[in-house]
């Protein structure tokens, strides 16, 4: 099947809107609710787990980028993780929703399910699990666009028959957007200040109602006043999606995270729990070492 | 240790004898070409324009009206506002690029397609491309192979009918036994397509239907008053049609839609002015006054007639006529499938040992002799194909051989400074790698793009060996007319006349006034890509 071909496939499952049950065969949902989320966490939470990872193993080329990675993480709630620069923890955000396919040296091996289907089945596609799996980068990267086309470009390629301006209207108002931005919707993104363009980018995810938003250290290029502003927005997202959340900056993981994961170097996840407990009472030495600035 | 502080004489000096020495070479090195060049294009035209044969009279008219106040004026705007001076230089400059390119499209709809077959053409196009818009709204109800199979067959029947059974819509449309004069059609076909365009631009800039639809309607209303006013200054309608629609409307429009939302800027557009109105009082005293212009043999006569035994009486017209079509058809076959050759190596194609390896032929590619593609195309499309020899069709297949590397290239260069963080974004939205193409990576690359596709075409309007190759006659006494004729090209003309006429006469008069004209149209192209350039790179 040539790449056209596939592509075309994608837009004709896509047309007959999310709920196709084509889209579901290729991530089956479970509910999975099997004991083991509750115990990973030591009895705190009962909620349901979304991702699960067991024994992820990622190479980039010869180098090796996380190693046995197993973690659950809870549906609605927010899930942070930290660890010094180069410890896969952004890698591993990546392995969530296959960003990692794009680079041709990546590879990936174990298990990583989302809703009990694993996303490297054979049979899964990418594009497909992407529509489900939101993300916000890094840098702020809206489309050179008008406001109003940036929220609806997900809309636009996945088909969603939907009320445009009322999506819009929805989006940027739960990225805390609409009202500096109402406007000005036909303006371009890139005119926003740094703050904005990310809330934008968040919008932008949203707009497509996925189950799970990954966000790569949303707030490390922004100012104080802008990250104060994107760490509200994230707390108020957990309530209705599963937020994973990278981040350099460890009172932001214990402000707004339900759940910590520690990596450290060399790709290795050396604790993860409640939020509390990591920055209270962590299990390993390295990791207070870590959050206390011994190490990192 | 002392412990007092010793004052010293001073640090000594250091030699940069050598350094000194080595930059003025290497500002030698950087002048020597661009001077050499220099000197020639200054005997070059100085042999065609001839200004020192001018009166006195005329150079002070023109000093009156047009040099002394635009030095003015433009001195006083570098000295308080340079960006509007800039507006200002940009609103000549378009005026100017324009109405040599909208006298180019003038050659076409007089001498080379009839208007009644460029309206059809165009109404053959509507009606396919309005039935494709109405699909393209309906497309989730609508199988993707079914649409672009129905897509496929509009088009084809549109263009081409069924021999036999069912005309095609141009022939249906050139059929039709009552047309209206060839100017008229000329200004509601252009007129009304910048028209449309110059309304959807003021629209957009006043957010306000009124306004668009005021201007669009102006835009047109110009256009046939000019048109009509070739009716009693004898002056050809259409060509008049042509050039309104073509130079004085975009400028006027680019003009008015800087005036409106440039406040800071607006008042460059004096500078315009000074110069544009210079010139045209300028021109009209020294015809009242009766002072004679320089003796240039770029003259009316040169551009508008064909070659003859005398170098006074010799023109360029077909030449001129020629190379735009060369060009068109250039730009037609080069563009999409360097195009896409560009997106494939970006966007598509692994990183593997196939890949490098057509990686480094086509820079390669790029540096082989144009002789060379000239024998390629005498041997496939002549020998192999057996077409006739010097066609506009080989013609244009040929140097859009010649220049498909260098499209290739820049392309490339454009697509990759699309940043990755826009494709990971559309990626990350679930987007395919087509729907990123088309949707992020295309639009942002565009204006990259055309620049270098413009570069280009530049390097093969200016090609003489390969058309000799390829067996374009150096003479033509009448303009092509379809694909399949004769075509001559301004530097074949020029050449003939050095070679195959040399002589004095031909040398001192028509050879600098070809070499003249073919500069220009290069300046112009040129001066378009690096504007589109600036503007892209101000953006990013």
């Amino acid at each position: 099947m040539s790449q056209k071909d596939k592509s075309a496939a994608v837009e004709t499952s896509a047309m007959t809107g999310t709920e196709d049950p084509t889209n579901d065969d290729m991530l089956v949902q479970t509910d999975v609710s099997d004991g083991l989320s509750a115990s990973a966490s030591g009895g705190a939470t009962r909620a349901k787990t979304i991702i699960r990872a067991e024994d992820v193993n990622v190479w980039y080329g010869d180098e090796q980028a996380l190693q046995n990675i197993s973690m659950e993480i809870p549906e609605n709630s927010v899930t942070a993780m930290i660890g010094p620069s180069g410890c896969g923890k952004s890698t591993f955000l990546r392995c969530i929703n296959r960003m990692n396919d794009l680079i041709d040296v990546a590879r990936v091996e174990g298990k990583l399910s989302l809703r009990g289907k694993n996303v490297y089945d054979d049979d899964v596609d990418p594009v497909a699990l992407r529509r489900r799996v939101g993300m916000v980068f890094q840098k702020p990267n809206p489309f050179p666009k008008s406001i109003y086309e940036n929220v609806v470009y997900g809309l636009k390629i996945q088909g969603i028959d939907a009320d445009y301006d009322e999506v819009v209207e929805e989006s940027l108002k739960r990225a805390a957007l609409w009202d500096e931005v109402k406007d000005r919707l036909h303006e371009s993104g890139l005119d926003l200040s740094g703050g904005q363009q990310q809330r934008l980018c968040i919008a932008r995810a949203i707009a497509t109602d996925p189950e799970v938003l990954l966000m790569d250290e949303p707030a490390s290029a922004l100012d104080p006043v802008a990250t104060s502003q994107i760490e509200d927005l994230v707390e108020e997202l957990a309530e209705d999606y599963t937020v994973v959340i990278v981040t350099h900056n460890m009172q932001q993981a214990a402000r707004i995270s339900d759940k910590t994961a520690v990596f450290l170097t060399g790709g290795e996840l050396v604790e993860f729990d409640d939020t509390q407990k990591i920055f209270e009472n962590p299990e390993s030495d390295r990791v207070e070492d870590y959050i206390t600035g011994k190490f990192g | 240790m002392a412990t007092q502080s010793d004052t010293i004489e001073g640090f000594g000096q250091v030699s940069r004898r050598a350094g000194i020495i080595f930059r003025y070479l290497l500002m030698g090195a950087t002048m020597f070409g661009i001077v050499t060049l220099a000197i020639l294009l200054v005997y070059v035209a100085n042999d065609a324009l001839q200004p020192l044969t001018a009166d006195p009279g005329w150079y002070l008219v023109f000093f009156a009206t047009l040099v002394a106040p635009a030095t003015l004026v433009g001195a006083y705007l570098a000295r308080t506002n340079l960006d509007a001076l800039k507006l200002g230089a940009l609103v000549v400059g378009t005026l100017a690029v324009t109405l040599m390119f909208s006298g180019g499209a003038a050659i076409l709809f007089v001498d080379i397609v009839p208007p009644l077959v460029s309206l059809s053409y165009a109404v053959g196009l509507v009606v396919p491309f309005a039935a494709v818009v109405l699909m393209t709204k309906y497309e989730d109800q609508i199988p993707f192979t079914v649409r672009v199979a129905a897509t496929g067959a509009i088009f084809f029947l549109s263009l081409f009918g069924i021999p036999g059974y069912y005309h095609s819509i141009p022939e249906m449309v050139q059929k039709i036994p009552v047309v209206p004069t060839e100017w008229v059609i000329v200004t509601f076909l252009l007129g009304g397509g910048v028209s449309v365009v110059v309304g959807l631009y003021f629209a957009r800039l006043r957010e306000n239907t009124r306004a668009g639809v005021v201007a669009g309607v102006a835009a047109l209303a110009a256009t046939g008053l000019f048109a009509v006013s070739g009716l009693f200054t004898g002056v050809n309608p259409t060509a008049l049609a042509v050039v309104t629609a073509g130079a004085f409307v975009p400028t006027a429009a680019y003009a008015g839609g800087a005036a409106l939302t440039r406040e800071h800027e607006r008042v460059g557009l004096l500078f315009a002015a000074v110069v544009i109105f210079g010139a045209l009082v300028g021109a009209v005293a020294v015809d009242v006054l009766g002072f004679a212009g320089p003796q240039s043999w770029v003259d009316w006569q040169f551009l508008t007639s064909s070659h003859s035994g005398t170098a006074e009486n010799a023109g360029l017209y077909p030449a001129i006529g020629g190379s735009i079509l060369l060009m068109i058809t250039v730009a037609a076959l080069s563009f999409p499938l360097g195009v896409g050759a560009a997106v494939y190596l970006e966007e598509y194609a692994p990183d593997n040992v196939f890949t490098r390896f057509i990686d480094v032929n086509i820079s390669n590619l790029a540096g082989v002799p144009s002789v060379v593609y000239g024998l390629l195309g005498l041997g496939v499309f002549v020998t192999y194909l057996g077409q006739a020899t010097g066609t506009v069709l080989i013609g244009g297949a040929t140097l859009a051989l010649l220049i498909l590397p260098i499209v290739i290239i820049s392309s490339r260069e454009a697509i990759r400074s699309v940043p990755s963080d826009m494709r990971q974004a559309s990626y990350g939205m679930g987007a395919t790698r087509w729907q990123t193409v088309k949707n992020v990576v295309l639009p942002e690359a565009f204006p990259g793009i055309l620049t270098g596709t413009i570069l280009a075409l530049g390097r093969a309007i200016g090609e003489t060996a390969p058309l000799i190759m390829i067996g374009a006659p150096n003479v033509l006494f009448s303009l092509p007319t379809e694909l399949s004729s004769k075509v001559s090209a301004m530097p074949l003309q020029v050449y003939a006349w050095s070679s195959l006429f040399a002589s004095e006469d031909f040398y001192t008069k028509a050879v600098p006034a070809g070499v003249v004209v073919l500069l220009a149209v290069l300046l112009a192209m040129n001066s378009v890509a690096i504007v589109l350039r600036n503007k892209f790179e101000s953006e990013s």
